[in-house]
């Protein structure tokens, strides 16, 4: 035991801010990861729906009975199985439907012993429609003699928010520029690289457990219950690898419900997975919106105010999309010092496809506005476009009209080191100037900016999330967490916090944050909170651990616990980095001593933030952050074809805890919002999706990512983890209406409805043209 | 539910006409277009599904004569690195190059890309410029017969083309293009990579001393089959090359497209586009 062995001293090194690669990835890299997709459970069958394939109908008759009689199916349902069994946020959603609002109503659904009789048997189901007159946009739905989608919904009138602040009309006739513009954004889809999919199966005692890609486990059995006539109690949520969600998978969607029907009906396990072109017309969009927008400013380029009228198209169920304003009205008394607001938000029932949450929720369709505005006045007041933004610019310490408390602020820094890096004002001054030089392809440079909840959003109850974290005999930590992983990274986050605290390797940690049952309340994955509210709980929990394994070590080495530090798997003096003990050894001792113990803590965290309120007059999060992009492009003026030829981009992230994940997040987003910029579109004609296949659907691909020029601003957050704020929305958030600015800078056109697609611009410089007379 | 009752991979022709003599045969080569097609419903496979790959001769680029003969199992991909393309057909070669993606392009073949006989075909266009024909075999009276068919005159309508069902297209041939034959390909779509071309328009000729003769144009997706631009060869035919033909090239181009509305794009669109590209062609051919 005394043998002196000299061992070298561990100095103190960081993981904050270093690059750690998923933990995941291995497996997902080789093919090795299995999905929910490819899971098969011992007697599972099969289900699948009919949808309805029509927009508006009522349904005269079902005729199931050559379905039923077809040898290997089990059970087919139809909307009487479902009957009374209503959920979604206004209980006005049915896994099966009795009348038909929206071209993929679910109408009937089978489980059979494999996916060919499921077909086959969903093709003998005979359906009599009665087609009625539909709604296909929410100026139509709201006409007073418009066909009625709901009867309990008069008028088609699904959610309304509205905010005011100040006097308009005072602060109109105290401006001197005003702008006023109709923005149209638009239908666009997620597009999972994983179509949606659930499996559910019953136990004896009736408890349903549900495998699924919900990216909100605790608050879905909530969601999920009343559509089966269960207690949330009596859900078991289990996640297994997902790909993809983006928003997507917070909500209860209809196949999740029909799969735990079936389910109970059988007495079986039942997978309900869509097809590709299944997913494009079934699962949730992004949500589009009619944004009327007024802003105002005085000569000196002071804004005097802002005014959002906005108009929904609800589609035919409220899901997530419609709740959109809450974060829109953000941004509309919040992008920017506007002293007098006015917002106003009608959503309403249509028979198009029904939105959901997507990464940007609503500040992506506020931002288009807003920020195209700000580029409109920067032109019309005698100012450095620059300098208007900076003159506009919140600091720390500002609150917005809606109470957001901007504490640390540096959206002046992003201004200055994006337009800096990318050279903004001197070329937007000579593009401009250049616009009537003759020539087919004209460069453009735009920017924008925006702000984002970066602490959470308390829109629940409560924001919070409970940690477990153990830590055994060899040294080893498993850290049970409500956090979700859906491929955004918060696994790795958390083995780095981990790691970083208790001073272990990054693989000898590991998570379990799959199964309901097992781990912790959370919220879920949304709201760009995952980094920062699991990120506290996490290193709250180590923090918990390390003080337990360090008051065991003072006893032990007879070291005050305040001079010793975990380092590279040891015991260490925190001032010399000498190790004194290996942490496992420790650990054993600590467990087999007289008065034995073991390490194991638990934690919930709660930020600091105010439930939104009725009023929405709150500091919703406990932190906020920005985002300035300078888009660079080429456009050629004849064909409309936009080429990005750069991104610039500075976003307040706090501080950088991973970087790969950090630069992976910012890359994946802007890959979003760059598709929403140019070429997405869900096209519909008169509620039926005409492109519902990756073919006529133009997700932008490798070849079409610009070069980036990516700058991380610190702002060093107080209550976020290690300073750390959350980053995930923005990217995708300000990418397009940067876009719309260079493309007005390079041409003098703008499109107020997205996406900037070659055509629309072809037609824009065309009507251009023939204005001019020429 | 359509059930496959056979499948036959043959190693001959013969044996691939005989089949196809016999009734209801699928064709299989790359499967490219196939798979989605009868995925989504939108065709039926027949009793049989035939694959054609294993055919002896079907692949392969060779110089027969004063012709250049590309078997029709041959891939966009061989087609786009074939040396003798490169140096004999840059037209065909840069089509091949703007073909769907690098997978789409391993898998599908010459032959198909022709008889799924989509307006938007983006081989059809460069093969129309070097007035290629067609070869059909099959199988009567207890013999092979072989029949070619110009491919300007292939087609018949959207997706419909003069092959019978108990034919097989073996290859495409076209005389290999003379010393001072000039030829360009245009396509354009939302997004450069992996695209379905919102139109396409190819133009080749003879140009000497700033003359164009034997002027072949093709556009792809402005009517109902791709599309010979007569008007546009009559507007350039035999003139010198400059503002005023190119003019007058342009405006027929807007008279030869009768394009439609679908959700790739409008017809006003890929009139405005087909214009452009013919100015743009042949701007570049002037050296503009």
């Amino acid at each position: 035991m005394d043998q002196k062995v000299t061992a070298p001293t561990i100095e103190k090194k960081t993981l904050i801010g270093q690059r750690v690669k998923k933990p995941d990835a291995p497996d997902k890299a080789i093919g090795k990861t299995r999905y929910i997709n490819d899971m098969v459970l011992p007697q599972m069958l099969i289900g699948k729906v009919l949808f309805a394939g029509r927009p508006h109908a009522r349904i005269v008759s079902i005729d199931t009975a050559a379905a039923e009689r077809l040898p290997g199916v089990h059970a087919v349902l139809t909307g009487k199985d479902a009957a009374g069994l209503r959920f979604g946020f206004v209980r006005d959603n049915a896994a099966l439907k009795d009348k038909v609002r929206c071209e993929h109503d679910e109408i009937a659904a089978v489980a059979a012993e494999s996916e060919e009789i499921a077909r086959q048997a969903i093709g003998l189901i005979e359906v009599v429609y009665e087609d009625l007159p539909g709604v296909f946009t929410p100026e139509d739905g709201a006409r007073e003699d418009a066909p009625q989608i709901h009867d309990n919904f008069p008028g088609n009138k699904s959610l309304y928010f509205e905010f005011s602040h100040g006097e308009v009309a005072a602060a109109e006739a105290d401006s001197d520029f005003v702008v006023d513009n109709v923005f149209r954004p638009h239908h666009v889809t997620h597009c999972c690289m994983g179509t949606s999919c659930a499996i559910a199966d019953f136990d004896h005692n009736g408890k349903l457990t549900i495998w699924t890609q919900t990216q909100y486990p605790y608050n879905y059995k909530m969601d999920l219950a009343p559509a089966l006539g269960l207690q949330p109690g009596d859900i078991r949520v289990i996640q297994p690898p997902v790909g993809g969600a983006f928003g997507s998978k917070l909500d209860v969607y209809p196949y999740e419900p029909i799969a735990a029907l079936l389910a109970k009906r059988t007495g079986r396990p039942v997978k309900v997975i869509y097809s590709r072109e299944e997913e494009f017309k079934a699962s949730p969009t992004r949500q589009p919106a009619i944004i009327h927008m007024r802003t105002g400013c005085t000569r000196d380029g002071t804004l005097t105010f802002r005014t959002a009228d906005v108009l929904l198209d609800n589609g035919a169920y409220t899901s997530w999309g419609p709740t959109i304003p809450v974060i829109m009205m953000r941004t509309v008394s919040g992008h920017y010092r506007v002293p007098v607001v006015d917002f106003k938000a009608q959503a309403i029932y249509t028979n198009n496809p029904y939105a959901g949450s997507f990464r940007g929720y609503g500040n992506v369709q506020t931002t288009w506005a807003t920020a195209q505005q700000m580029d409109m006045l920067a032109d019309m007041v005698d100012m450095e476009p620059l300098a208007f933004h900076l003159k506009n610019s919140q600091v720390s310490g500002e609150i917005t009209p809606q109470k957001s408390f901007l504490r640390e602020c540096v959206l002046v820094e992003c201004l200055e080191t994006a337009a800096g890096a990318s050279d903004y004002s001197r070329k937007r001054k000579e593009y401009a100037a250049a616009r009537a030089e003759p020539g087919r392809y004209k460069k453009g440079i735009g920017l924008a900016s925006s702000i984002h909840n970066a602490g959470g959003a308390k829109i629940h109850k409560s924001d919070g999330i409970g940690t477990i974290l153990k830590v055994d005999d060899y040294a080893r930590v498993t850290v049970i967490t409500g956090a979700s992983e859906i491929g955004q990274g918060i696994d790795a986050v958390i083995t780095l916090i981990v790691a970083e605290e208790l001073g272990v390797p990054l693989e000898h940690v590991l998570i379990v944050n799959n199964d309901s049952d097992i781990a912790p309340w959370d919220v879920g994955v949304h709201a760009s909170r995952t980094t920062f509210i699991a990120g506290n709980g996490t290193r709250r929990a180590a923090r918990k651990a390390k003080a337990q394994i360090l008051a065991a070590a003072e006893k032990m080495l007879g070291e005050p616990a305040d001079t010793l530090e975990l380092r590279g798997g040891s015991v260490v003096r925190d001032a010399c980095g000498t190790p004194l003990i290996k942490l496992d050894r420790l650990l054993r001792q600590m467990h087999f001593q007289a008065e034995p113990e073991l390490v194991m803590v638990t934690d919930y965290y709660e930020p600091k933030s105010e439930p939104e309120g009725a009023k929405h007059v709150s500091d919703h999060s406990a932190a906020y952050s920005h985002a300035v992009h300078v888009a660079e492009i080429t456009v050629d003026t004849l064909t409309g074809e936009i080429t990005v030829d750069k991104i610039t981009m500075a976003q307040d992230v706090g501080r950088v805890i991973n970087r790969m994940g950090l630069e992976a997040q910012i890359e994946g987003g802007l890959a979003i919002g760059l598709g929403y910029a140019l070429s997405e579109n869900m096209l519909l004609d008169r509620g039926l999706l005409k492109n519902p296949c990756f073919r006529d659907y133009k997700l932008l691909t490798a070849p079409e990512m610009p070069p980036l020029d990516l700058h991380f601003i610190e702002s060093d957050c107080a209550e976020g983890p290690y300073g750390a704020k959350g980053i995930s929305e923005l990217p995708t958030i300000v990418i397009a209406p940067a876009i719309a600015n260079a493309l007005y800078n390079a041409t003098g056109v703008r499109v107020f409805d997205p996406p900037m697609s070659p055509e629309k611009v072809a037609r824009a410089i065309d009507a251009q043209r023939q204005a001019a007379g020429g | 539910m359509q059930e496959i009752k056979s499948y036959l991979a043959p190693r001959s022709l013969d044996e691939a006409v005989k089949a196809m003599a016999a009734g209801d045969v699928t064709v299989f080569c790359g499967g490219t277009d196939l798979t989605p097609q009868t995925d989504s419903g939108a065709k039926r496979y027949g009793a049989t599904l035939m694959n054609i790959r294993r055919i002896e001769g079907l692949s392969g680029i060779a110089e027969a004569g004063d012709s250049i003969r590309i078997g029709a199992a041959t891939t966009v991909t061989e087609v786009r690195r074939d040396p003798l393309i490169a140096r004999a057909a840059p037209i065909l070669a840069e089509a091949a190059e703007h073909f769907a993606s690098d997978q789409i392009r391993n898998a599908a073949s010459l032959g198909g890309n022709i008889c799924n006989a989509s307006p938007a075909g983006d081989m059809i266009n460069p093969l129309l410029v070097l007035d290629a024909a067609v070869e059909l075999a099959s199988w009567a009276d207890g013999a092979l017969r072989t029949r070619s068919v110009p491919l300007e005159n292939f087609f018949t309508g959207p997706r419909r083309h003069v092959k019978r069902p108990d034919e097989l297209l073996t290859a495409i041939v076209f005389r290999k293009p003379a010393t001072d034959f000039v030829g360009w390909f245009r396509k354009s779509g939302p997004r450069p990579a992996l695209e379905i071309s919102t139109v396409s328009v190819g133009i080749g000729g003879n140009l000497s001393d700033g003359v164009f003769r034997n002027v072949r144009v093709a556009m792809g997706s402005v009517a109902p089959t791709p599309l010979r631009a007569h008007g546009v060869e009559a507007a350039l035919e035999g003139r010198p090359l400059d503002a005023d033909s190119i003019r007058a090239a342009v405006a027929a181009a807007d008279a030869d497209a009768t394009p439609i509305d679908d959700v790739r794009a409008s017809a006003w669109y890929r009139k405005h586009l087909v214009k452009v590209f013919t100015e743009e062609v042949l701007n570049h051919v002037l050296g503009n």
